[in-house]
C-alpha cells in the first residue's frame, strides 16, 4: 500500500516536473564524407528540458579518452522542445579508435540552482 | 428507363470502388531518455553540515531513466563531490552520498540495486529490462572539523549519464 502510494507521489510529481533530453541514434554509422578522408555521421538531438538550452557534444574512444572531431559548433544551443539534426565530422583514420559520442547538458550559471541535474547520453559505435 | 440507368450507374460504381492498401510504417529504435523528476535541495541540519536527507530538512533529488528496448545502456549516476557555486570555503569539504533505485515500472528490474557497481562516487546500474527506473542521490557535506559553513548560496550538480553498451 505505501509503496503504490510513494510510485503515486513519485508519478504525480514526475507529470509537473519531468525533464528530458534525447540523443539518437545508439548505434551510429560513419560513412564518407564530400571531403576526402573524412567521415560523416548524423546524431539527433531532442531538448525537452526546459532548463537546459545548451548541449555539449563529446567524441572519446574506449577509455574515454577526447578524439577530435568537426561540426558546427561543439555547444550546441537547443530550445526547448526543438529537435536538430548534428553532423559530425572526424578523420577516417579515426574511425577505429571511436567508441563513444556523447551529448551532455550545460547548465548556465544562472540556472545551475534550479537545473540540478546534469545530464549525459552516449551513443557507441559498433 | 431511369431505373435502368440506376442499375448500370450502379454496377458502374461498383467496378470503380475498389480498396486501397495503406500502409503504415514505424521504426522502433533504442533510446534513453533521462528525467529530472525532482530537484534537490540540501538542508542544514547543523552548522558544518548540509544534507538532502528530509530528516535534515533537505529534500533527494530523483533521477527517472527511460529505456525504450532492453539490455541497451548503462546508467552511471555520480553523486556530487564539489560545489558549483559556494561562497570561499578555506577548509577541508568531507562529501557523501548514495544512490539506490527508489521505483521501477516493471517487477523485473528487482534484481538491479543487489547488482549495482560502485566506485569513488559513482554508482552503474545496468538497464537491462526495457521501462522506466527511478533512482534517489543523496547527499551529505560537513565543512572542516565542526567548522560552521559561511552564509550563502551552495550549488551542487548531480551527474546522470546514460551510456550504449
Amino acid at each position: 500500500m505505501l509503496r503504490t502510494l510513494i510510485v503515486l507521489a513519485v508519478t504525480l510529481l514526475a507529470a509537473k516536473t519531468s525533464f528530458a533530453h534525447e540523443w539518437t541514434p545508439t548505434y551510429p554509422k560513419f560513412e564518407a564524407s564530400f571531403v576526402e578522408g573524412i567521415a560523416v555521421t548524423q546524431m539527433n538531438i531532442f531538448n525537452r528540458r526546459e532548463d537546459i538550452s545548451f548541449y555539449e557534444i563529446d567524441i572519446y574512444d574506449a577509455d574515454w579518452n577526447p578524439i577530435p572531431f568537426a561540426t558546427r559548433s561543439k555547444i550546441v544551443e537547443v530550445k526547448y522542445l526543438e529537435q536538430k539534426n548534428i553532423e559530425i565530422y572526424i578523420r577516417e583514420k579515426d574511425c577505429d579508435d571511436i567508441e563513444y559520442i556523447c551529448s551532455r547538458s550545460k547548465i548556465l550559471k544562472k540556472d545551475s540552482a534550479q537545473a540540478g541535474i546534469n545530464s549525459r547520453i552516449c551513443s557507441r559505435l559498433r | 428507363m431511369f431505373r435502368i440507368f440506376t442499375v448500370c450507374v450502379a454496377i458502374f460504381l461498383s467496378n470503380v470502388a475498389h480498396a486501397n492498401q495503406t500502409p503504415i510504417t514505424g521504426n522502433v529504435s533504442s533510446k534513453c531518455s533521462i528525467f529530472t523528476d525532482i530537484t534537490g535541495v540540501y538542508g542544514n541540519p547543523s552548522p558544518n553540515t548540509l544534507s538532502t536527507d528530509p530528516v535534515d530538512g533537505g529534500v533527494i533529488p530523483v533521477v527517472r531513466y527511460d529505456v525504450s528496448i532492453a539490455d541497451y545502456y548503462t546508467a552511471k549516476i555520480s553523486w556530487p563531490n564539489s560545489f558549483v557555486t559556494s561562497p570561499a570555503l578555506d577548509d577541508a569539504l568531507a562529501w557523501d552520498g548514495e544512490v539506490e533505485v527508489l521505483s521501477v515500472s516493471d517487477t523485473n528490474m528487482a534484481g538491479y540495486e543487489a547488482a549495482k557497481i560502485e566506485y569513488d562516487n559513482v554508482t552503474e546500474y545496468d538497464l537491462s529490462v526495457a521501462g522506466s527506473t527511478w533512482f534517489k542521490v543523496t547527499s551529505e557535506v560537513s565543512y572542516g572539523f565542526d567548522k560552521s559553513f559561511p552564509g550563502g548560496e551552495y550549488i551542487t550538480n548531480v551527474s546522470a549519464d546514460c551510456i550504449a553498451k
